[in-house]
């Protein structure tokens, strides 16, 4: 979408899967034979398996409501509505366009829009909830985000429910919200999620949860020679170890990686999820792990948290950007638990990978405040700024005084 | 699985590429078919 690499140079070609020595057959699997262990295509072709892996995917969600199958009513999960999405602009030439749900997909799309075409749109963003980015940041990291995008020219409506897109000759023309309002569109992307492709599993009969497929932790189905990976199958939340649906790219491929190594004869487990991501709009760049403080309250937990404001170089340095963490931490097991970091330079909001290592490996606040980082003035905070060591010590008056 | 045995992988993008990938380079003796209705695997 950003125009940043050109379309093929995202796509794996087929020749890295056949110069390995891998059969690649483009056609849609129409039905799996459990009993016989074959799969069978479009086109009548059987194909014998002894292992089968299902790696089917999700796709774009698009809530029922009435309108949304309106002409310039679109979504964004591949390569190919990225470039349907940039002919409509071409063709059309919409002036109001407006993105429903304030995830990280959707704010992207306005952002890149307004960045690299300014003044051509009037850019919307109408969000349920009461901040954008709801699922990755809580609303004191939030708010700091979309001071900075309004800024830029981004209108953000939050705590608005679109009731139904209206259209004139097939073409969509606006969206009415549950408030009254009405909003001019000649463009709308409806972004609010993405469901698991089960259609195949559901067919064969293979176990289900409420979330995908159900698979143990070696991604193995309910049927001893299938296994499923991916956007298709229900995670386990790493911290909660409850049910989610983990639909991301990092844990899609670690599993795709768990399962051959199974095959292969390993007893490596899936860890489960953390739902680490991150997302860039103009020069800020937003990571998040784990949990937010407003997801862990719900999961029950008792949290104590910090936010630091950070620096990406030391304070003397030319060209030094401004950022900051937020640590979550469980009260009651002092374990870290979640952090987000809202970063005006792209290099320090990689810590969250610091964060989710130190998840990982249980870590506390008490063992935190030991933290030391890799520290140069050209490339980080002084020692004395590192924003870990200072939430986990700010974390450990709070627990002081409680 | 075992020298000649059959995998296929049904549906690539993020994860069943990955699967194939490295099913190969474990398992450099079986046979590996990937079948997937897309034109292309993207890689984001």
């Amino acid at each position: 979408m950003a125009g940043l690499a050109a379309s093929n140079s995202i796509v794996v070609p087929d020749k890295m899967l056949e110069g390995a020595g891998i059969n690649v057959v483009q056609d849609e699997v129409t039905k799996v034979d459990a009993a016989n262990k074959s799969v069978v295509v479009s086109g009548g072709e059987e194909f014998k398996y002894d292992k089968l892996i299902l790696a089917t995917g999700a796709s774009s969600f698009i809530p029922p409501i009435e309108g949304k199958d309106l002409e310039g009513v679109m979504t964004l999960r591949g390569l190919d509505d990225a470039e349907k999405i940039k002919s409509y602009i071409a063709d059309k030439n919409p002036k109001n366009i407006i993105l429903i749900g304030a995830g990280f997909i959707s704010m992207e799309i306005a952002s890149l829009l307004a960045e690299h075409m300014p003044d051509k749109f009037n850019i919307t963003v109408i969000e349920l909830m009461d901040r954008p980015l709801p699922l990755m940041l809580d609303k004191d990291m939030s708010d700091s985000v979309r001071q900075y995008l309004e800024e830029k020219g981004l209108t953000i409506l939050t705590g608005e429910k679109v009731e139904k897109l209206i259209g004139q000759d097939g073409k969509v023309t606006g969206v009415t919200l549950a408030s009254g309002k009405k909003l001019d569109a000649e463009m709308v992307f409806m972004n609010v999620g993405v469901r698991p492709n089960i259609d195949l599993a559901t067919d064969i009969g293979l176990d289900m949860a409420r979330f995908g497929i159900k698979v143990n932790p070696f991604q193995e189905t309910s049927d001893p020679d299938i296994m499923a990976v991916g956007d298709c199958v229900e995670k386990i939340n790493f911290i909660t170890q409850k049910p989610t649906p983990g639909q991301l790219r990092g844990p899609a491929l670690l599993q795709g990686r768990i399962a051959a190594k199974r095959l292969a004869g390993y007893d490596i487990e899936f860890p489960g999820v953390m739902d680490a991501g991150g997302c860039k709009m103009f020069d800020m760049t937003i990571t998040a792990t784990g949990l937010t403080e407003e997801t862990a309250a719900k999961e029950g937990f008792e949290t104590v948290c910090a936010v630091v404001d950070s620096r990406s170089k030391h304070a003397m340095i030319p060209g030094v950007k401004p950022w900051k963490l937020k640590l979550v931490f469980d009260k009651k097991t002092q374990k870290l638990i979640g952090g987000q970091i809202v970063s005006h330079a792209i290099a320090p909001a990689r810590e969250i990978d610091a964060v989710t290592a130190f998840i990982l490996g249980g870590a506390t606040i008490p063992r935190l405040t030991t933290f030391t980082s890799a520290s140069n003035p050209d490339i980080a905070p002084e020692p004395s700024a590192e924003p870990i060591t200072v939430a986990a010590e700010q974390a450990l008056m709070k627990l002081r005084k409680s | 699985m075992k020298k000649g045995e059959k995998l296929v992988i049904v549906g690539c993008s993020g994860s069943g590429g990955p699967a194939a990938m490295l099913s190969r380079k474990l398992m450099p003796e079986i046979d590996i078919t990937v079948i997937r209705k897309e034109k292309f695997f993207i890689a984001r």
